[in-house]
């Protein structure tokens, strides 16, 4: 199900999907020929997730992401140029080469850090949206985190917190593993989290949860927004289980591209690697996506394939940008860590 | 109210070791008073019903971990208690040889693991002793104390998920005495029962009075049995109340005065005494032989403590490692 | 002059700054541990109830929240009471507030405040008496400010809150009865200004925190035996003034330094490092430490006596340099 929103905005957040798509299929071939190197992660499955949640907030709000963070901040707006310039550790990135893919942070867009440490942001977020209630500025706060975060003893901390002193934040929770990061076993529906469905941890903390389908941008858009605005009245903190399927190039230890997108696709899957093929056929949201703006005659294929080749354009000048870049002078790692 | 299963005749040790640790540690608080103990002191006095109610259930092999209140968890799993008065004051004839305190009791002879001066830290240790007893097969099991406050530790809820996933014989035994140090339980969550995060993780929980001693031993009985026989984890919440303030010399201002009275009045040694008179397994004069007996043997336990010697200086490099 | 006690400096700095600045919050604790003088933190605590919260028994939760909220326009101050507390809360102080500028390329600032009392304490045993403040030097990224003297702790607590870094901010029980003159409307003290606390000419004690206190009287006894020393107070580890203590020991050219964390890799083994790679040669006597003992801390009072850096361990280190 489509959003509930104007064509050109529907059509806004295809693009944006395209750009995390596009983006990070581009990385994938520059780690392998040693470009940058680091472990890193993607966003690519849970782009009907990220791109209409962020849509339903405020210029001013703040938002706090993972070592999963690269389509939540392009979701949200950030320059290709200067991510891919971050993530291959240029003086032109975001963070001057500081950060990297873990830890990407843009200021301008709401996110004042980004953290490696899977439940390392849930206490911040509690922070800012501390600080936005006592400041009485009206922003909210945008947790964004994966399930197995809540495996760590900060999250039911912060958790406790967030409700005890009914803090303006949003926690949501994207579950790409459909029950926890650690297998299925035949005494429960995961090895590493015994609480299920997820939301009972924060139902137990009297944080109103939901478990939504994150494949469904429609849903998504719906949900996020009416928490957004419970927050926004003042009702305290609010809880999304947004669950997707995990992208199979993300299954590996380091990931990888066994098909590279075309928005041919969301038609015809015949072409793609039989193994990847029902994922693409299935449970792709960005293909998902596409194939309803066109049944519900929002745009054409053409218009679709017309905004992919932009976007693919761009995503080439920013990694030609970012290879360009030079690496921040030696010395530089022995500056600026004190304001 | 005593179940049909009780025997009365088995009621009475119990309120043996109710009292010797009740006497145990209003000694303890007249030696702080008097200054011959010295350092961070809290007293569980008001909460002697859990400690009993529950070791009364174990095994010596079972393992019992305590927090910085646990003079009366070590007492009840059967500790000497001229080795814990000692250890409290410092002595090299204390179960640490002084070297731990009132917060850090062990003592291994009666299977009582190790306490800890953080709140909630031997919640994880408690998982480690299960996993071991797990490995070993003799159908062992252990249990943890700890109070309210640390269910808002993330170690705590680290641990449930753990236990639960691994189905570690472990029993979680939550003191829930409505005060997390200094502040009521209401201002350190929403959550009025702790029990409420065992069913988050898939454990059978259960909350009791946990000034009714048999009822502590009723819910008990069924959460050691679940864990002995391999079933996993069981929570067990008791409600309770400490009649001392957080440590010795706590003047409890944040307590109304009408709240300790009414916990007075479900003292649990008292209610347990009523309840044994009721059933005429004790009479008046029993009763009295038995507070006398205990007030003895903890005033022999306090002149063994000051009459042992101080440990030697130099014993602070000895058993840094093993 | 007037003189105040250190508790009653401490809190004429906390309630000065909670007036002049709304953006100021305290985060749990009373900044008195158990002190006998923790009312006149409910006098703050009923002045400004919306600014002084007391969260659960989450560390992890709270010391992030103070990181977060920070980072989006507070200047909170966070007790941890107890320092051995801070292990609790360690992934957040070390590894999100101390490293958010930095990653971030300098965009992200961090004007929080942990504050903690280390040391030994009477009773504390192991885990209530840590000293984590040499860890946290190891841990770049954070300020560290160890005050000795009531002026000190005023001046100090007004610059910590006013940093846009995270500052560690350690205090100790034991100062909270110290008597010492305060101006009124004294000035803020700036960090990385070490203070010569006694004027000496045969030895330079460089000491820190309650250790500060200690060689004061050391040195007033030494004095009636005719022995000089200058006690010398970095104040603060970082930034660390070297040049203030190094002026020192071209003086008198004999050096021991006293601080109460463990020896190894602690407090004193920096600094000595220091003052050798930079002032060998200014070196009459090789240096000496006198530090906490490598041991866990035991409870019994004759043991804990023992291991700290005692009066007579400090007089014979002092009698060892100028021999």
């Amino acid at each position: 199900m489509l959003p509930k929103l104007p064509r050109e905005t529907l059509l806004d957040l295809c693009r944006r999907m395209f750009v995390i798509r596009h983006f990070e299929e581009s990385l994938v071939p520059l780690h392998d020929k040693g470009v940058f190197g680091g472990h890193y992660h993607l966003y690519i499955g849970q782009e009907a997730t990220g791109v209409p949640a962020l849509s339903c907030l405020g210029g001013d709000d703040y938002l706090f992401t993972t070592h999963r963070n690269h389509g939540h901040l392009l979701a949200r707006g950030a320059d290709p140029k200067k991510l891919c310039a971050e993530i291959l550790g240029r003086v032109d990135g975001y963070n001057k080469g500081k950060g990297g893919s873990f830890h990407t942070v843009v200021p301008s867009l709401g996110f004042l850090h980004t953290s490696a440490v899977v439940a390392g942001i849930i206490p911040l977020a509690t922070g800012t949206a501390y600080a936005a209630k006592a400041l009485k500025n009206g922003r909210i706060t945008v947790c964004l985190f994966g399930d197995g975060a809540l495996e760590e003893g900060a999250a039911p901390e912060a958790l406790n917190l967030a409700s005890l002193w009914k803090l303006p934040v949003l926690f949501l929770c994207e579950n790409n593993g459909k029950y926890g990061a650690g297998r299925a076993t035949s005494a429960a529906q995961s090895s590493t989290m015994a609480a299920f469905p997820l939301t009972d941890l924060p139902k137990a903390y009297k944080v109103p949860a939901q478990q939504i389908d994150g494949l469904d941008s429609g849903t998504v858009h719906a949900t996020i927004s009416q928490a957004v605005e419970k927050i926004r009245r003042g009702e305290g903190p609010q809880f999304v289980e947004a669950q997707t399927v995990r992208w199979p190039g993300s299954e590996t230890n380091w990931p990888s591209v066994a098909q590279r997108t075309d928005s041919s696709l969301a038609w015809d899957v015949s072409g793609v690697p039989e193994k990847v093929r029902e994922w693409y056929r299935s449970c792709d949201p960005l293909l998902i996506f596409i194939r309803e703006l066109v049944d519900a005659k929002q745009a054409t294929k053409e218009e679709i394939a017309d905004i992919e080749r932009k976007v693919k354009a761009e995503i080439a000048d920013a990694v030609e940008f970012a290879v360009a870049s030079p690496y921040p002078k030696p010395e530089e790692a022995a500056k600026e860590y004190f304001a | 109210m005593v179940t049909k299963r009780e025997n009365p005749t088995e009621l009475v040790p119990l309120l043996r070791t109710m009292w010797l640790i009740r006497a145990f540690e209003e000694k303890v608080s007249a030696l702080y008073a008097m200054r011959e103990i010295r350092g961070l002191l809290h007293l569980g006095i008001g909460q002697e019903a859990v400690a009993v109610g529950t070791c009364s259930l174990l095994r010596t092999d079972d393992y019992v971990f305590g927090g910085h209140r646990s003079h009366g968890h070590a007492i009840a799993k059967g500790a000497d208690i001229n080795r814990l008065m000692a250890e409290i004051a410092g002595r090299a004839t204390g179960y640490c040889a002084g070297k731990g305190g009132s917060m850090h009791i062990v003592a291994l002879d009666a299977g009582f693991v190790t306490a800890t001066g953080v709140v909630g830290g031997t919640i994880p240790l408690a998982l480690g002793a299960a996993f071991a007893a797990k490995e070993k097969s003799k159908g062992q099991v252990a249990v943890v104390f700890f109070g309210d406050g640390a269910g808002q530790a993330g170690a705590f809820h680290e641990s449930l998920n753990i236990a639960s996933l691994w189905r570690l014989p472990v029993i979680f035994v939550c003191e829930n005495n409505g005060y997390a140090e200094f502040t009521p339980l209401s201002s350190h969550t929403l959550i009025e029962r702790l029990a409420r995060h065992a069913q988050t993780y898939k454990i059978p929980s259960n909350t009791v009075d946990g000034n009714d001693l048999l009822e502590v031993r009723e819910a008990m009985t069924k959460a050691v049995q679940h864990a002995r026989t391999g079933k996993g984890p069981a929570f067990v919440e008791c409600l309770t109340h400490r009649l001392r303030g957080h440590y010795e010399g706590d003047p409890a201002k944040y307590r109304e005065l009408s709240e300790l009275a009414e916990w007075k009045e479900k003292d649990p040694i008292a209610r347990f005494t009523r309840e044994l008179k009721h059933r005429k397994v004790v009479a008046d004069k029993d009763i009295a032989a038995i507070e006398s007996e205990a007030r003895k043997l903890t005033e022999q336990a306090a002149q063994f403590a000051l009459a042992s010697p101080w440990p030697a200086p130099g014993e602070v490099a000895s058993q840094v490692t093993a | 002059m007037r003189e105040i006690a250190y508790y009653e400096a401490k809190f004429e700095a906390l309630n000065e700054i909670m007036a002049a600045d709304p953006t100021v919050h305290l985060i749990n604790g009373t900044f008195l541990s158990l002190s006998p003088h923790r009312h006149v933190y409910q006098e703050l605590a009923n002045k400004y109830r919306d600014r002084v919260m007391s969260p659960p028994i989450s560390e992890l939760g709270f010391c992030g929240l103070a990181t977060g909220a920070a980072m989006a326009g507070l200047r909170p101050i966070v007790d941890i009471s107890t320092g051995s507390f801070i292990f609790e809360g360690w992934p957040q102080v070390a590894n999100e507030a101390a490293n958010a500028f930095s990653m971030s390329g300098g965009q992200t600032r961090v004007p929080v405040v942990f504050h903690l009392f280390h040391g030994l304490r009477g009773g504390g045993a192991a885990q209530h008496s840590a000293s984590p403040q040499a860890m946290l030097w190891n841990n770049p990224g954070l300020e560290i400010v160890l005050p000795s003297s009531p002026r000190d702790v005023k001046g100090l607590l007004k610059t910590a809150v006013a940093s846009d870094n995270p500052t560690i901010f350690v205090d100790h029980v034991q100062l909270l009865d110290v008597k010492g003159d305060v101006p009124e409307n004294d000035s803020p003290i700036p960090f990385g200004l070490a203070h010569v606390k006694r004027k000496g000419s045969d030895v330079t004690v460089i000491a820190t925190s309650y250790m500060v206190q200690r060689c004061l009287q050391v040195a007033e006894r030494l004095a009636s035996e005719r022995i000089s020393a200058e006690v010398v107070d970095p104040r603060t580890l970082v930034p660390f003034d070297m040049a203030t203590l190094m002026t020192s020991v071209e003086k008198t050219g004999r050096v021991v330094i006293v601080d109460e964390t463990h020896q190894s890799c602690g407090v004193a083994a920096e600094i000595a490092a220091r003052i050798v790679e930079s002032g060998f040669d200014k070196l009459k006597a090789p240096l000496r430490r006198v530090s906490t003992l490598d041991v866990p801390v035991s409870y019994s009072p004759p043991l804990e006596d023992y291991i700290g850096p005692r009066e007579d361990r400090i007089i014979e280190a002092i009698r060892a340099v100028l021999r």
